[in-house]
């Protein structure tokens, strides 16, 4: 057995899969090691890729060469596009998925690349020298000797799921047993422990729900792909459903209320705000006459429906019976009952941006043990801690993104900068810059980091070639190409605009607010048809291109700031013309440049300013005691 | 990790040095308490919190008398500074405060920058920009009217105003948020109308408080009201009798004053910078002309022109003519001069040069002319007049009865609100324009950053806090 790695990666959730492959793909020796081979790339709760700003996370992911693109579009039953009738920068791609057949594809996509191994153990200890990692411990004993290590173990850490308010079972996650060996290494090493909750809720058999009585939401979406790359071969597609819970049900659970775990008194941890129990629900918004459930099928060949908008932690009987009050459930059979579940984070402020732990060298942490929630979210530090693992074996720079760059370089500075205070989730109100985090621009945008990375494979890489080529086409194809007035004023009589009189460029009718880049790209007769999502940019960034600049300028400001590197050892407690508040918090994040530092909660300009001067002063007096010493 | 140091100690006199029956001295920093065991062996750290305490105070190293003096010790966070804190106050005069001075720098002080307690205040976040700089203006107020909207300022009322504004852009956020992160929602979409009309309250409320900048701004610098008229018009004696002190050299010659003479005063409880002025006239001498420039130039500056007409000569075309030349928009007061002489000559019943009624008809017709009044410098009659008057024509606005409402006195507070405008506007200009509400959106931080440059305060992400707060969000 070949035990010499250069990276290894500990869990095979979502975090993990995207570390090993991106890890791999880097060029280095990689090893992924979890309890069940067959669970990579697992669903925990609902199988569902994508949502506003999820969903551009998932195509970043691809676009940086990863795998959950792919497991997608090879897995997807159900498509929408959420808020496609609103703003293009905000389209929100959504996937259900085939439970089954997810967690397959990203097997699939993981053999193809021959510098991973997989093998199946529970991690049970890091293999330390001083305060460097080289490799791990199994439970049966095995070392596993590495450079790096990215631990990746969910919601594992010290798990504990609640079933009502009759004591908690220690388990991962359903049917799964918890880690708790790992836990106690970890926090043995004097790292600050949280503790965190999410829920989830019950599945129901298919055919005992009366679909007479719900409304059928048909996907469409049509061709839509997460992944840029390469082309998988789409899935036959399915309907949801959605029905609403009303009085009857807020009554149930309002005098059930005792007996639910989270309000019990049994769960200590913090949950989402946004991924509420319908308990929450009920109590927070007691005025609210009904929510929404959405019945969503959890694979092709299997008739289980997730219930999705009952999250609960209520005991068997209070879940069947609140189920009977929901149209279309009355006579539904429980599959699986809905839990809430606590475990371990690690409070992020620990890490660097690289998501290298600052404490402990070599070793990295990504995906829900960071805090955050969501497969995307955990994907994409998956991605960026593999990448980073790899780079410093390899002896290359790191893969930081900017919050100007990536949903992803969002999430990770405010994890690491602001801490967290609940399981984290990206929404595009996170982001600053959110005109220019789109999804149809990730290749783009990412492409050509991820290709300087050496992050694609040599397919990738003649894929994104072209696509970037193309895209440079169709930018000069609109500025060129002149239509004639019966070419446009079809489309603009559609659109109730007046009709012009000479044939005017592409790009100039692209900017009038009836007109959109494929309508004319069809009027024009331009061929091969560009992808849409490659339209849309186009249309975006001409349409809308004063807003697009401004967020380009202060993106620029921000770069600025970030100029002013600050030394990891600077003594941010001896600033004295900082606030006390400051100096703490300072301390504490340890911000890498001045940008980082003004986003930090209790930093004020005036601060800011000090700091600038105190560094630049601390700087001068290190140089002269070096020259001093010589 | 470094340790967190505390701040160093500084020290200063708080009190105009110089005679004075008290001094008080202040001391702020991580060093208070062993500064006062040095210099006040007497002071008990136990029960002398916030308590004026009489204790000696001796120097540090021989340990020989300085003063009787009373200790007050206020410990941080809860003090001005939000560091430890002691005031004592000694006795005045110039010798004893600078030994309680130096022997408290020699216990370890060092002595304070000009405005560095106020400086701490706000980098331990007891006061924000915008009450800093209400401390300044309540210190330097000359007038009445300054001191009651520093005063408020300083407790917070204009801070208050913005942050108050500063939320309502964050609920425009959350709105947008709501619409733009969670179109699947139990709550139906917001409505952009809804959207609009929040926009346009906040951006009311940014109206009505850029409304009292011009004159917010004059309660600080004082408004500029320029005496002009013929020469000998008696400009200088009204100058003189208005200040109460002889500062402007009156001559029965025409053509006394040559070069502008200028005072800061207090009238009707508001400030102005009073402006004596050459008499202007066609013929005059090289140097009277160079005045007469000055005086121009003043005049097109003023907030208010004080247009003297001596009750012996009446208007005239010179006043006419006078009127014509100052801007569109300039706001005149006539102030009929030497009312004891003038009630002289109108004695006999005549409507002579003097009669105050044809003056009045004749200057009304301009609208430049906001009122006539008659005084006597000679006599001191008519003055308060002026000053009611003035008061009213400058200050009659935005800042005249504001009582406790916030006013912008500064051009750094203007520019903020300003800016916040402007980005409001156009934020609410393209939602009703119908461009897309995350295009729309990119105005509203820039509006936030103004606010927050303004308090000094950084933004924490507060947008989804409320969002949560206020709608049942998630599945
Ligand atoms: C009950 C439940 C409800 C949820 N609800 C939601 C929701 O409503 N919305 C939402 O967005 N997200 C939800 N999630 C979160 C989502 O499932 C996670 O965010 C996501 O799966 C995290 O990915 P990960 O890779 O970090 O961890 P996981 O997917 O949990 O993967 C962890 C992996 O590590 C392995 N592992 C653990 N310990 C060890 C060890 N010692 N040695 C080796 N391998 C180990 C595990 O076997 C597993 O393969 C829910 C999760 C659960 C469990
Ligand atoms: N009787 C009387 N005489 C006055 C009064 N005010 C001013 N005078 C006299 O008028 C003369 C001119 O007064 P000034 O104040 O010097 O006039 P001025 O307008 O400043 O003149 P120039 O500086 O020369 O332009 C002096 O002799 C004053 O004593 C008044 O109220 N009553
Ligand atoms: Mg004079």
């Amino acid at each position: 057995m070949e035990r010499g790695y250069e990276v290894i990666v500990v869990g095979g959730g979502h975090a993990g899969a995207e570390a090993a492959a991106a890890s791999a793909r880097m060029g280095a020796r990689t090893l992924l090691i979890t309890p069940d081979l067959s669970r990579i790339g697992q669903m925990s709760c609902n199988p569902a890729i994508g949502g506003v700003a999820k969903g551009v996370v998932a195509r970043e992911v691809d676009a940086l060469g990863g795998v959950m693109g792919r497991a997608t579009d090879a897995s997807r039953i159900h498509f929408k596009m959420l808020n496609e009738s609103k703003g293009p920068a905000v389209w929100g791609p959504r996937a259900q998925c085939d439970r089954g057949l997810y967690p397959r594809a990203v097997r699939r996509v993981l053999d193809e690349l021959p510098l991973l191994d997989l093998f199946q153990e529970m991690v049970t200890g890091l293999w330390l020298e001083e305060e460097r990692v080289r490799g791990v411990v199994t439970r049966g004993g095995l070392r596993f000797g590495s450079r790096t290590v990215v631990v990746t173990a969910g919601t594992f850490l010290r798990g504990r799921i609640h079933i009502g308010g009759e004591g908690a079972v220690a388990a991962g996650r359903a049917g799964e047993a918890p880690s708790l060996e790992l836990a106690q290494a970890l926090e043995a090493r004097g790292l600050e422990v949280g503790r965190f909750k999410t829920g989830t809720p019950p599945r129901v058999d298919g055919r005992t729900v009366d679909f007479s009585k719900v409304q059928v939401q048909d996907g469409g979406g049509g061709d839509y792909r997460f992944a840029g790359y390469v082309s998988e071969e789409l899935p036959p597609q399915r309907d949801c459903w959605i029905t609403w819970t009303g009085p009857e049900l807020k009554g149930i659970v309002q005098r059930n209320l005792t007996r639910s775990a989270l309000y019990g008194g049994e769960i200590a941890g913090q949950g989402p705000r946004y991924c509420p129990s319908i308990e929450d629900k009920v109590v927070k918004f007691p005025d609210a006459p009904r929510h929404q459930v959405f019945l969503e099928p959890e694979g092709l060949e299997t008739t289980e429906i997730y219930v999705n908008g009952l999250s609960t932690s209520m005991p068997a009987e209070v879940q069947e019976e609140f189920l009977r009050a929901v149209p279309g459930l009355e006579r539904a059979r429980i599959t699986k009952l809905g839990y809430a579940i606590e475990y371990d984070y690690f409070p992020p402020h620990q890490l660097r941006h690289s998501l290298e732990l600052r404490e402990v060298e070599g070793l990295f942490f990504a995906g829900q043990i960071n805090g955050t929630t969501g497969y995307e979210e955990a994907a994409g530090q998956g991605l960026v801690a593999g990448a980073n693992a790899a780079a410093k074996v390899l002896g290359r720079d790191p893969l930081l993104l900017r919050r100007d760059q990536a949903y992803i370089g969002v999430m990770i500075d405010d994890l690491v900068t602001r801490g967290v205070d609940e399981p984290y989730r990206l929404f595009t109100s996170r982001a600053e810059f959110r005109l220019l985090l789109r999804q149809d621009n990730v290749l783009e945008r990412l492409g050509p980091i991820a290709r300087e990375k050496g992050l694609l494979t040599k397919d990738q890489d003649s894929v994104l070639g072209r696509r970037l080529h193309d895209r440079r086409a169709l930018v000069e194809w609109f500025r060129q190409t002149a239509l004639p007035p019966e070419k446009v004023n079809p489309l603009l009589a559609d659109a109730g605009g007046t009709p012009v009189k000479e044939p005017l460029r592409a790009e100039e009718l692209l900017k009038r607010p009836e007109l959109g880049a494929e309508g004319l790209a069809e009027a024009g007769e331009l061929s091969p048809r560009p992808p849409r999502d490659m339209l849309h940019a186009v249309e975006v960034e001409v349409k809308y291109a004063g807003y697009v600049r401004r967020e380009l300028e202060r993106a620029k400001k921000l770069a600025e700031q970030a100029e002013f590197r600050i030394p990891e050892e600077a003594p941010f407690g001896q600033f004295v013309t900082l606030s006390r508040e400051a100096r703490e918090k300072l301390a504490r994040i340890r911000p890498a440049d001045l940008g980082q530092a003004g986003r930090i909660p209790g930093v004020s300009p005036a601060d800011l300013q000090n700091l600038l001067l105190e560094v630049r002063r601390w700087k001068r007096g290190r140089e002269r005691a070096v020259a001093g010493t010589e | 990790m470094s340790e967190i140091e505390g701040p160093d100690t500084i020290v200063a006199l708080a009190t105009p040095p110089g005679r004075g029956a008290l001094a008080v001295v202040r001391v702020s920093g991580s060093k208070v308490r062993e500064i006062l065991r040095e210099v006040v062996p007497e002071w008990d750290e136990r029960g002398a919190e916030r308590r004026p305490v009489l204790a000696s105070l001796v120097d540090p190293e021989s340990g020989s008398l300085l003063d009787r003096a009373l200790v007050t010790f206020f410990p941080g966070p809860g003090s001005y500074t939000g560091e430890d804190l002691a005031e004592l106050s000694t006795h005045g005069g110039s010798l004893v405060p600078a030994l309680v001075v130096d022997a408290i720098e020699r216990a370890g002080a060092r002595m304070a920058r000009p405005g560095e307690f106020t400086q701490r205040a706000y980098l331990n976040g007891k006061l924000d920009l915008v009450q800093a700089e209400g401390v300044r203006d309540l210190v330097e107020a000359r007038s009445e009217a300054l001191h009651r909207v520093a005063l408020h300022q300083m407790e917070g009322g204009l801070s208050r105003r913005l942050a108050e504004l500063r939320e309502g852009l964050i609920g425009l956020e959350a709105l947008l948020a709501h619409h733009l992160d969670f179109p699947e929602e139990d709550d139906p979409p917001v409505a952009l109308e809804r959207v609009v009309e929040e926009g346009r309250t906040v951006l009311g409320g940014l109206e009505a408080l850029l409304a009292t900048a011009p004159e917010g701004e004059l309660l600080r610098e004082g408004a500029l009201a320029v005496l002009a008229g013929r020469p000998n018009a008696g400009k200088s004696s009204l100058f003189n009798a208005l200040l109460g002190e002889e500062r402007a050299i009156v001559n029965e010659r025409p053509g006394t004053t040559r070069d502008a003479v200028e005072a800061s005063v207090s009238l009707g409880g508001y400030p102005f910078r009073l402006v004596d002025t050459a008499g202007i006239r066609g013929k005059a001498g090289e140097v009277e002309r160079l005045g007469i420039e000055v005086a121009r130039r003043y005049l097109r500056s003023a907030d208010v022109v004080l247009l003297c007409v001596s009750c012996e000569w009446g208007w005239g075309s010179v006043e006419a003519g006078f009127l014509e030349e100052l801007r569109e928009d300039a706001s005149v007061l006539v102030v009929r001069t030497k009312a004891d002489e003038g009630a002289l000559s109108g004695d006999d019943g005549s409507a002579g040069p003097g009669d105050p009624d044809a003056d009045d008809r004749r200057s009304a017709s301009d609208p430049r002319v906001r009122g006539v009044l008659t005084v006597s410098a000679l006599r001191g009659e008519g003055l308060e007049g002026v000053g009611e008057h003035l008061r009213d024509l400058v200050f009659g606005g935005a800042v005249a009865g504001s009582g406790a409402a916030p006013v912008l006195t500064r051009r750094r507070q203007r520019r903020g609100v300003e800016i916040a405008h402007g980005e409001v506007t156009a934020f609410v200009d393209a939602l009703e324009a119908g461009v897309p509400a995350e295009m729309a959106a990119t105005h509203l931080r820039p509006a936030e950053t103004a606010l927050e440059e303004l308090l000094g305060v950084i933004s924490p992400d507060e947008v989804l806090d409320r969002l949560f707060s206020e709608f049942c969000i998630g599945k």
